[in-house]
């Protein structure tokens, strides 16, 4: 506090550094503090009183200069900075676009044709994925080879991502924590607020999600199982039973969604899969960077259990996907799962 | 290149641009699933599925609704507004 | 002969649903009030596609085309009218003064 009346900048810099003012606080600012300062001392009420009245009154100049100032300000931009801002803003943006588009353009003249024979993307490692895709993974949709065995580690980072996304929504939009039977305030809130407008139970919304939710949710099984052997994988599949979920809390609502998929059920599904993928991919790394014999068969190529890890892999990912898909729904409805 | 290649890209840049353009944020979200769904078809005919798949799932069915819910939180939906007003005039 | 026949029917089937798609587009911009734009365009998606799709089914006479074609008349059977009710519903939940765009009946 010595230092406050300091006006040098290294000690005014030191001083915010340990924290004792901001050298960014205008005068309205340490005004407020100071008044706060008066109130405590109750022992000088009368001079504590006669300074708010002080204070108040600066403030009330201060306010009324700032008022005059800005109106001052608002009839210029109205006036004649508007005109001026908006033929800069429009000129720069035509020019940026302009020369973006040109360069674009230009890129993209120079490009070779699509599909040529000596394209550089017509090089070794295509050429090595195409001839040892099959026989090496096993996989006969060697896209799924490729994401998830030869650059498993990329898809590895890709579902942490989606892991934090969902870990991130969840520690800001979550609502309090419920007991059973007894839910918070905030969650009764918005419940109120979500079905103020909308019609609770609606019954042609219940019967078709009765017949379709099974089958959306069999689709997607259907192609994170068979993401190695026709197009699909577990990004696609975990995405496809994601929005069946969500088809089933939108016509059914939370209280019985919650009979086969609560929020605890939902943390280990988000949470064991990444693990068994990390296991995996940390043993076949291992025993491929050691030239060890990995174990696992790779089976024929076109079978439902064929390709090594494949399989697995693609049904973590698929309930990564799914599990951050409701999440995110859910706590962006409701605030709560 | 045939001519139904030609139409869907013609469609898909005037998507791109409307999406930018549109003054409702409702508007932008909807036409951002045509978007999606005409570039899911063109990733279907560039030959490859996969990405077929998950654009459509991914692009025009999830990320759309949580566009929907996100705008009706922050009360960017015009009939929210409306009916919050009224609310209040009650 | 038979050829023709199929050849026939596929092509008015097909014609007969892009026909009611386009109607259906019509009526999105000749239309003013929601029910009635709604009206347009669903009538293009359900029977329209179902059109095209027995069309499509003619004309390959394969037995797993035709399941696949009826899979998803089924699927847009489901989902459509759907997608529609809970539309309209929302309309009259959120519409202060029904009566100006069409006639109510109050019990």
């Amino acid at each position: 506090m010595t230092k406050k009346n300091d006006s040098t900048f290294k000690s005014r810099f030191m001083s915010w550094l340990s924290g004792e003012n901001s050298p960014l606080d205008d005068e309205l600012e340490s005004i407020v503090s100071g008044e706060e300062e008066a109130g405590l001392d109750m022992l000088s009420f009368e001079r504590a009183e006669l300074e708010e009245e002080k204070l108040e009154l600066r403030r009330d100049k201060l306010l009324l200069d700032e008022v005059a100032e800005s109106r001052r300000m608002h009839l210029w931009a109205k006036t004649k900075g508007a005109k001026w801002l908006n033929v800069f803003y429009r000129t720069t943006a035509f020019i940026l676009c302009a020369a973006i588009i040109f360069f674009l353009l230009s890129t993209v003249v120079a490009l070779p044709p699509f599909g040529a024979e000596d394209n550089p993307y017509n090089n070794e490692v295509s050429q090595r994925y195409i001839e040892q895709g099959i026989p090496e993974t096993g996989a006969v949709n060697f896209v799924a080879g490729m994401i998830l065995d030869y650059r498993a580690f990329d898809t590895f980072g890709e579902s942490t991502v989606l892991f934090v996304a969902s870990c991130g929504v969840i520690f800001l939009l979550k609502l309090g924590d419920h007991a059973p039977g007894k839910p918070s305030k905030a969650m009764l809130e918005a419940e109120y607020d979500d079905r103020h407008h909308e019609p609770k139970n609606d019954g042609i919304l219940q019967f078709a999600a009765k017949f379709l939710t099974p089958v959306i949710l069999l689709f997607g099984i259907y192609i994170v199982l068979n993401g190695h052997i026709s197009p699909g994988g577990g990004f696609s599949g975990g995405a496809v039973m994601g929005a069946g979920l969500i088809l089933y809390l939108t016509a059914f609502g939370f209280e019985k969604t919650r009979r086969f998929f609560t929020y605890k059920m939902t943390r280990w599904i988000s949470v064991l899969p990444l693990l068994c993928y990390a296991g995996m991919k940390s043993y076949s790394f291992f025993t491929g960077a050691n030239h060890i014999p990995g174990g696992v068969p790779l089976g024929t190529p076109g079978a439902i259990l064929s390709s090594g890890f494949i399989l697995p892999l693609n049904i973590c990912v698929g309930l990564i996907v799914m599990c951050t898909m409701y999440t995110f729904y859910a706590l962006f409805r409701k605030g709560g799962m | 290149m045939n001519a139904f290649m030609m139409i869907v890209l013609v469609f898909l840049v005037v998507c791109a641009v409307a999406t930018s353009l549109s003054k409702n944020l409702l508007v932008s979200v909807v036409i951002f699933m045509a978007y999606s769904v005409l570039m899911s078809i063109v990733w279907m005919m560039l030959e490859s599925p996969d990405l077929a798949i998950t654009e459509a799932a991914v692009g025009a069915g999830v990320t759309s609704i949580l566009f929907f819910i996100t705008l009706k939180k922050i009360h960017a939906i015009r009939g929210d507004e409306e009916e919050d007003r009224h609310d209040k005039e009650e | 002969m038979i050829e023709w026949i199929r050849f026939g029917l596929t092509a008015a089937l097909i014609a007969g649903g892009l026909f009611f798609f386009l109607s259906g587009v019509v009526g999105q911009y000749r239309f003013r009030y929601v029910l009635n734009r709604m009206h347009a365009a669903s009538m293009g998606d359900t029977l329209g596609l179902i059109m095209i799709m027995l069309g499509l089914s003619i004309s390959h006479n394969d037995g797993f085309v035709i399941a696949k074609c009826l899979i998803t008349c089924l699927f847009v059977l489901l989902t459509s009218p759907t997608a529609s009710h809970l539309i309209a519903r929302l309309e009259i939940a959120t519409n202060e003064h029904p009566e100006k765009e069409m006639e109510l009946i109050r019990k």
